[in-house]
């Protein structure tokens, strides 16, 4: 059952085209990450699903049903944890949650209260004025209120953007947990780590448009591995020379300490590094996945790696 | 189902403006002072105009010198007068302790008597050409006035008041300031409920909830028009107990004057949604305020100050507010218009603001 439709959604801002033609589905169940670094147009698409910014083409439906004509009964079944939290911070966190509480209609909230701060892990701080809280503490918070009224899809946006290790790894630990339970989530990152860690599926939005999407695992695919080796500057041109035009290289540059190849999935990088050694002296080498920059740059400039 | 969630949405929002103002209680007691501060503020017009220091050196001391004095003294003027010997009265007229000093020469009664012009001299300290106009003005208006007990004077005065009772200038202007103290206080309260939703970025939240903005409105406005109640009782109670000024219905007053906050908090809240900015509210309530309080009447009813400014004040709704609280204070009549038409327009500024504070909260912009 399709959850999530968008249409040749269309969003301009004074010149600026923030959604440029983009359509996609989201299955129920699923966990669908939009990928894309800042000014890509994911809050703009977040906003647009949740009906606050009118497009000026396309439509977004959620479980069949305009968002620009939702009614109370759409709106009781979206949980939106907003990028900017929006926390009363003068207040305490469980004022905050019985606020949103009337809100939603909940009956019996005291329980449904305490039963998401007890998720979160803030029933200990439920009576501290949110001021007073790290930013983790409020994004947590935050999370507890999108999820007060137990809604069958969940929109994030940015759920980890400004919080530490050990809250992101408790933010990705209740995602997980919504996700077994079978709600749909849709959430915004700027990290690919975030999304390849939680999402059955990708947007890599870039520009307003869909640069590419699939699993993680197929994106993966796509750019390849990055190997990097540390070797002396002048061997490092002449080993890019040597090792840049085999097929098993999709992309390389030389940066401070040697020379940084791009690789594809299937290949093994200690076949590459053995080719390198014969050439010359290598100081050293490291195999990583490609971040976030590495990714729109592959993806962008063609070099995705045959599937 | 609809019913119940509204008044379930009416009351959070009402707990959680309380609690709001809880967490700012210092904000809520400084708006009770504010209103003190304004209404002090406005009467200290008339109390510095009303006691220029004036010394009278009497030279003469005969029948009409005194007569002329005890008529001064009881008239209507600005002057305080004060009886300092000669020496004195120059000192402190050149320290700036006096405006002026009126001398009655010791050939005064008996020129009266006599049908002769007897001069009086006046020596003023013109550093201020304002208070010297006014010297001039009264002074001589307060002498000749009096004058018409003096033998030969055959004009007389028979005065015909429109109204049942006088209306002393601070009287008719810590009223005025009670308008002003609730279009501020009442105004600056309203404006940042709504402003502070776009400040703090609550209100894509709200959005995605399905309660009515309506109840939500509503129900932080009934705390917000608590407290400027608050305050402005807290400036009635010092009108009553301090400047003496006794309301001639109790009733009236309380009922006018939370008529004025409830429509001045609207009016606020829509302010608050066309600035969104909590911080831009305060210097723009002062900046609006004070020009449209100076022009509505405050200061006498706004028909005193030429056609021009009388219809500039119909522009401002403390226009409506001054004729509003003055008839229920003194039963004065300040405007032109009718009292229940001054009402009828506030109610319909207050309704205008709030459907479009409505408008802007649930379909204007959220960032």
């Amino acid at each position: 059952m399709r959850v999530i439709e968008v249409n040749d959604l269309v969003c301009t801002f004074g010149g600026n085209r923030a959604l440029d033609g983009l359509s996609f589905s989201v299955e129920a169940g699923s966990v669908i990450g939009v990928v894309g670094p800042n000014g890509a147009g994911k809050t703009t698409l977040i906003d647009s699903m949740c009906g606050l910014v009118r497009p000026q083409q396309g439509e977004v439906r959620i479980f069949g049903e305009d968002v620009l004509k939702a009614g109370a009964a759409l709106k009781s079944r979206l949980g939106v944890l907003p990028q900017e939290t929006a926390l009363y911070a003068e207040v305490t966190a469980i004022q905050n949650l019985r606020f949103a509480a009337a809100l939603f209609h909940i009956e019996n909230s005291q329980k449904r209260i305490a039963q998401v701060l007890e998720l979160v892990g803030l029933t200990e701080r439920a009576t501290d004025v949110v001021r007073t809280f790290s930013g983790g503490m409020q994004r947590r918070l935050a999370i507890a209120r999108a999820l007060l009224h137990n809604p069958p899809l969940l929109i994030l946006d940015e759920p980890t953007v400004g919080v530490d290790v050990e809250a992101r790894h408790l933010i990705w630990a209740h995602i997980r947990s919504l996700k077994a339970k079978g709600r749909t989530v849709i959430l915004t990152t700027n990290y690919l780590d975030e999304a390849e860690a939680l999402c059955d599926r990708m947007l890599i939005l870039r520009k307003g448009k869909i640069l590419s999407e699939g699993s993680p695992a197929e994106l993966a695919r796509r750019t390849g591995r990055c190997l990097e080796i540390t070797c002396a500057p002048d061997f490092s041109s002449r080993l890019r020379a040597s090792l840049g035009s085999s097929r098993a290289v999709l992309r390389s540059e030389i940066f401070d300490f040697g020379l940084r190849l791009y690789l594809a999935s299937e290949i093994n990088p200690e076949e590459i590094i053995h080719q390198a050694r014969s050439f010359g002296p290598i100081e050293g080498f490291r195999a990583r996945s490609p971040d976030l920059a590495e990714v729109f740059v592959s993806l962008s400039s063609g070099h995705e790696a045959q599937p | 189902m609809k019913l119940s969630h509204n008044l379930q949405v009416f009351r959070a929002a009402m707990k959680m403006e309380w609690a709001q103002l809880c967490a700012n209680r210092a904000f809520v007691i400084l708006s009770a002072l504010a209103a003190i501060s304004l209404i002090v503020m406005v009467s200290l017009f008339g109390l510095t105009g009303s006691y220029a220091p004036v010394a009278v050196i009497n030279q003469d001391h005969g029948p009409f010198s005194r007569r002329i004095l005890e008529a001064m003294d009881h008239a209507y003027h600005s002057f305080a007068l004060k009886f300092p010997p000669p020496e004195t009265a120059e000192a402190e007229l050149m320290s700036g302790r006096l405006v002026g000093i009126l001398t009655i020469p010791n050939d005064f009664t008996a020129k009266i008597e006599h049908g002769e012009t007897a001069n009086l001299d006046m020596r003023v300290d013109n550093l201020n050409v304002d208070l010297t106009n006014d010297v001039q003005r009264a002074l001589p208006a307060a002498i000749v006035a009096n004058g018409r007990n003096f033998p030969g004077v055959r004009v007389q005065m028979e005065e015909h008041d429109v109204w049942p009772h006088d209306t002393s200038y601070i009287s008719y202007l810590v009223v005025s300031g009670l308008a002003l103290d609730a279009m501020l206080i009442a105004g600056i309260l309203g404006a940042l409920i709504t402003a502070r939703e776009w400040e703090n970025q609550t209100l894509k939240m709200l959005r995605m909830t399905p309660a009515s903005f309506a109840a939500m409105l509503l129900g932080r406005l009934v705390v917000a028009a608590s407290a400027a109640a608050f305050a402005l009782m807290v400036a009635l109670l010092v009108i009553v107990q301090i400047y003496n000024v006794v309301p001639a219905s109790l009733s009236s007053v309380l009922l006018a004057l939370s008529l004025c906050v409830i429509i001045f908090v609207c009016l606020g809240a829509c302010l608050g949604v066309l600035l969104k900015r909590t911080l831009t509210v305060v210097p723009l309530m002062f900046g609006l305020v004070m020009p449209f309080y100076v022009a509505s009447g405050a200061l006498e009813p706004a028909r005193f100050d030429g056609e021009v400014i009388w219809r500039l004040a119909h522009l401002s709704p403390v226009y409506y507010a001054v004729g509003l609280l003055e008839w229920a204070f003194h039963g004065l009549h300040v405007t032109p218009e009718p009292i229940y038409m001054d009402l009828l327009i506030l109610l319909a500024l207050a309704l205008g603001s709030i459907l479009l504070a409505l408008n802007r909260l649930s379909r204007g912009r959220v960032r």
